[in-house]
């Protein structure tokens, strides 16, 4: 990506969320308050048509990251700009405009839709609602041509039927189609094929190739599949504890690793090939809780490398050349 | 090789007052010893009512279940619950999805682990059961003051890794791993896997591995089975089938998942959904979704062949026996 | 909603012996009730010259009272008075607690702590002391009454519907609903409401019993509606002569038993069936 004064499509600027701990806090003096830092401060930039994979583990803040963005729940701090316009002054002068904008794919396509509704009523509502269509019967035609050009056949007979009669692929392209219905520039993906068959995996995950290349959506694929992701993403963003560890291409970030948690995560991810047995990087326990973590780097009590500099302040990004910059400071040094 | 279980023509349908599904239907396979076993599947395919019928954990009275399955000269599907008793722990273990669901929030670690062994060996003192833990919980990566802790006081991972242990306490013959790591995170899993393995090295034991991730088998087995709606469509060794995957349906699945750094190949999925299972199949049960699929396929059940490298495929393409693609 | 099979319905109050019988039971009622002059004998509101005649005796097949009227044919016109409380402050009383609730655990905040408070409050009223205080003060019709078991009986019912509102709240289709710009009073009255009414209507069924009862005991010390015959009256009144003549208040006593018996199994049928850990565990 070239760094003249353009204005990126969508650019997060140092979003956080902060939640009060109530708990029994630990080695702090009387009056501080104690903060679970799901999202402590991200800033990432995304293009119109291109697709940005986010990794990390479970806990890392990632979802937390997807929901403030689509603005289902507000940030402590920060805010996402579209086009140079504030989200938050967005909302606030008309939800719906926010809304036909910024899109959400869920995970769990089996609780996406109200159990007690058809697919029919189910797709027409969003499009009454936005008053596209001038009637009814236009209206329904048009969910018919947006399901067969999703891959759903027989259309008519979809319509008819409720959620639970269909399978999670039709209802993760149905939530999918219904979100196109609006038109919108930013589609937030929150793992959403992970709950899905591997066989039909690929449905979705072309159908969100195709949003981003055809309709020039940008498309933020937050997911813990790292195969998954860089085949998807033209760049990916590693999280760990709620900030970004590493940011590049995505084949600069899989087969290139400058983080050690990202090598770490990459070496000890299972793949698909028998025969590529590579030595796997471990690393201690699990990720805590994101818990007033600081003021070294989050990861240093886990790295297999840190030093005493990386507890006592918060590295700062280096960047290694194509983009791609990892914040730690032997991000240059090869393992 | 000496065979360690072999599975004739098992099927396992659950009945109730409306219908009968075939959960399981007609699968038939060996493993060795030292074997490890990858048993793959989506959804609905039957890996995990296998393993609960193998265990005998299903419900007895709403599951059907024909054939046999030959472990140590008995037919684990025909033995009493007693006598299932008996091998449990003993000769066959397993490993859960959630293993945290499977110990006592209210006692510590130590304590349940003591039960366990008592249910066996009765006459073996505490210091004994300690060591021996102790040193299962070295294989798993874990200090030993886990022997003391309460099971809330521990991650997802490290209680994963604990129910491994427990399972290997008495030196079971088969152990078997019901999804044992699909609720874990990346690094976590990895780590576990590796262990395993490394376990395995040093251990003598034979796996089956039941889980719907094929990464998962290429990192820890040397054989897979696949199953696809409660039928075998092909099994054999793991470099041998991730390789050139024989069964059309093992074809798209292996499609289905990207490389993760190998070349960006074009992810295609398989078209169709599962069929009914409550209605006996004719023909191959893939058919309907296969690209390969003729008249016949859509007529006649496909017969298992084996192949040169020892695998078996049920797939019509390869009736002739040895034949390419 | 509307496309759930009649035979699928069918099917579940089959399965539910207790709900099979509450329906069973309310269907008579209904019947009895709808054509009380072809099954009533006389004109409840006819003073025959027959007082306080015995069971059986000139026709009267329940006897009569100290008016002269035909007790068995009271009875059956008291099931209209019956069903009528019972299914209004019923719809009242559940309508308020749905509304009341589900605002409460739906919007959250400060706007719940202010809902479970005053449900609170009207949860520690005495309410039949208060519906004594207000038909006393507003006169003793029996829709004041109907209006006074509904206000104060709505606290059940609006706990039950903010717990719903509350889980429901987290699933991913209001949020997906939310995601797409619906307003809050569309998911309010579209995903919440519809979603978690269930255990409020078998709430609400067997909330009628109760309603039955209440209206009875009201009857009996003496506040019903004077205007109309009600089973509660007329143990109210039969009193007196209990000892001569125990059929006046006997068979109104057993009608009123067998009434809440039937809203009482078709609540708890319902609840049954509409419980999904009850459906699950059926397979």
């Amino acid at each position: 990506m070239s760094k003249e004064k353009k204005i990126p499509f969508v650019s997060v600027k140092d979003v956080a969320m902060w939640y009060p701990y109530h708990g029994k806090s630990k080695n702090k003096e009387r009056g501080e308050k104690d903060w679970i830092k799901a999202v402590d401060g991200v800033s990432i930039d995304i293009e119109r048509g291109e697709i940005l994979g986010v990794i990390g583990e479970s806990g890392c803040g990632k979802s937390t990251l997807g929901k403030i963005l689509t603005r289902l729940e507000d940030p402590t701090r920060g805010d996402c700009l579209i086009d140079g316009v504030s989200t938050k002054e967005m909302i606030k002068k008309s939800n719906k405009e926010f809304r036909s904008t910024v899109q959400i794919v869920f995970q769990n396509p089996f609780d996406t839709f109200t159990p007690r509704d058809t697919i029919e009523k189910i797709l027409l509502r969003p499009l009454k609602n936005y008053k596209i269509g001038s009637d009814d019967d236009e209206r329904r035609k048009m969910c018919v041509e947006a399901l067969e050009s999703g891959g759903l056949y027989p259309a008519e007979d979809i319509m008819k039927r409720y959620p639970h009669e269909l399978s999670g692929g039709q209802l993760q392209r149905i939530s999918i189609i219904r979100s196109m219905f609006l038109n919108p520039g930013f589609i937030v993906a929150d793992e959403p094929v992970s709950m899905l068959d591997v066989s039909v995996r690929a449905d979705i995950i072309n159908m969100l190739i195709d949003l981003s290349k055809n309709k020039g959506a940008a498309v933020m694929f937050i997911s813990h599949d790292i195969a998954l992701t860089r085949y998807i993403s033209e760049h990916i963003a590693v999280m760990y504890l709620g900030r970004i560890v590493e940011y590049g291409t995505a084949d600069d970030v899989v087969k290139n690793p400058r983080h050690p948690y990202t090598r770490a995560l990459i070496s000890n991810c299972a793949s698909i090939d028998p025969e590529d047995k590579q030595e796997t990087i471990s690393i201690e326990g699990e990720p805590p809780t994101p818990l007033n973590p600081g003021p070294g780097c989050y990861f240093a009590p886990r790295c297999y490398m840190a030093c005493e500099e990386c507890y006592k302040k918060y590295p700062e990004s280096i960047e290694v050349g194509n983009g791609h910059w990892a914040s730690c400071p032997y991000a240059r040094e090869e393992m | 090789m000496e065979k360690l279980l072999t599975l004739e023509n098992v099927n396992v349908s659950y009945v109730n007052k409306e219908k009968k599904v075939y959960a399981v239907r007609n699968v038939s396979f060996s493993i060795e010893k030292g074997d490890s076993l990858g048993i793959v599947g989506e959804s609905g395919s039957g890996k995990s009512t296998l393993a609960m019928a193998l265990l005998r954990l299903h419900n007895e009275n709403l599951t059907e279940i024909t054939g046999k399955a030959l472990f140590s000269g008995k037919n684990l599907l025909e033995i009493t619950q007693e006598e299932m008793n008996e091998l449990r722990w003993q000769d066959i273990s397993v490993v859960f999805q959630k293993a945290m669901n499977a110990l006592s929030p209210v006692h510590r670690i130590g304590e349940q682990v003591e039960d366990i062994y008592h249910i066996h060996v009765p006459q073996a003192s505490k210091k004994e059961i300690e060591e021996r833990m102790i040193k299962l919980l070295k294989l798993v990566n874990l200090p030993e003051r886990v022997y003391r802790l309460y099971p809330h006081e521990m991650s997802g991972g490290m209680l994963q890794r604990v129910a491994i242990a427990v399972s290997l306490l008495h030196d079971p013959k088969l152990v078997i791993f019901d999804e044992a790591t699909t609720a874990l995170d990346v690094v976590t899993q990895g780590q576990i896997l590796e262990e395993v393995v490394q376990m395995e090295k040093e251990m003598d034991m034979t796996r089956i591995m039941i889980t719907h991730d094929m990464s998962v088998v290429a990192a820890s087995c040397n054989k897979v089975a696949v199953l696809y709606a409660g039928e075998l469509m092909e099994v054999g060794y793991v470099k041998d089938i991730f390789k050139n995957p024989m069964h059309p349906y093992t074809q798209g699945l292996l499609n289905s998942f990207p490389s993760l750094k190998g070349e960006c190949e074009v992810l295609h999925a398989i078209p169709g959904f599962l069929p009914d299972l409550s209605k006996p199949s004719e023909g191959c049960i893939f058919a309907p979704r296969c690209p390969h699929a003729d008249d016949r396929c859509r007529r006649e059940k496909p017969v298992q062949q084996t192949m040169k490298d020892t695998r078996q495929v049920a797939c019509w393409l390869h009736q002739g026996g040895e034949e390419n693609e | 909603m509307k496309k759930i099979s009649i035979k699928k319905i069918w099917k579940t109050i089959v399965g539910d012996k207790q709900l099979l019988a509450g329906v069973i039971g309310l269907i008579v009622l209904l019947i009895l009730a709808l054509a009380a002059p072809v099954f009533a004998t006389e004109d409840p509101y006819h003073f025959g010259k027959d007082m306080l005649v015995g069971l059986g005796e000139n026709g009267h097949i329940l006897g009569t009272n100290h008016m002269g009227q035909d007790v068995y044919s009271m009875i059956i016109y008291g099931i209209r008075t019956s069903l009528r409380v019972a299914v209004i402050s019923a719809l009242i009383s559940g309508a308020l607690g749905v509304l009341i609730g589900g605002v409460g655990g739906f919007f959250g905040g400060k706007v719940d702590t202010f809902v479970s408070e005053l449900i609170n409050v009207f949860m520690m009223l005495p309410s039949f002391f208060l519906i004594l205080l207000i038909v006393a003060m507003f006169g003793n019709s029996i829709t004041n009454v109907m209006i006074v078991i509904g206000i104060t009986t709505w606290p059940s019912n609006a706990k039950l519907m903010r717990a719903q509102a509350l889980s429901l709240r987290e699933r991913v289709f209001v949020k997906s609903a939310r995601a797409m710009g619906e307003t809050k009073r569309q998911i309010l009255f579209k995903y919440i409401i519809p979603n978690g009414i269930f255990p409020v209507i078998a709430n609400t069924t067997m909330g009628m019993s109760n309603a039955i009862l209440t209206e009875a005991g009201l009857s009996f010390l003496g506040l019903g509606d004077p205007g109309i015959i009600s089973w509660g009256q007329m143990i109210y009144t039969g009193k007196q002569y209990i000892t001569s003549a125990w059929w006046i208040s006997a068979f109104a006593g057993v009608a009123i038993v067998i009434t809440v018996l039937v809203f009482y199994l078709l609540g708890d049928g319902l609840n049954h069936v509409l419980d999904p850990k009850y459906s699950k565990k059926r397979g």
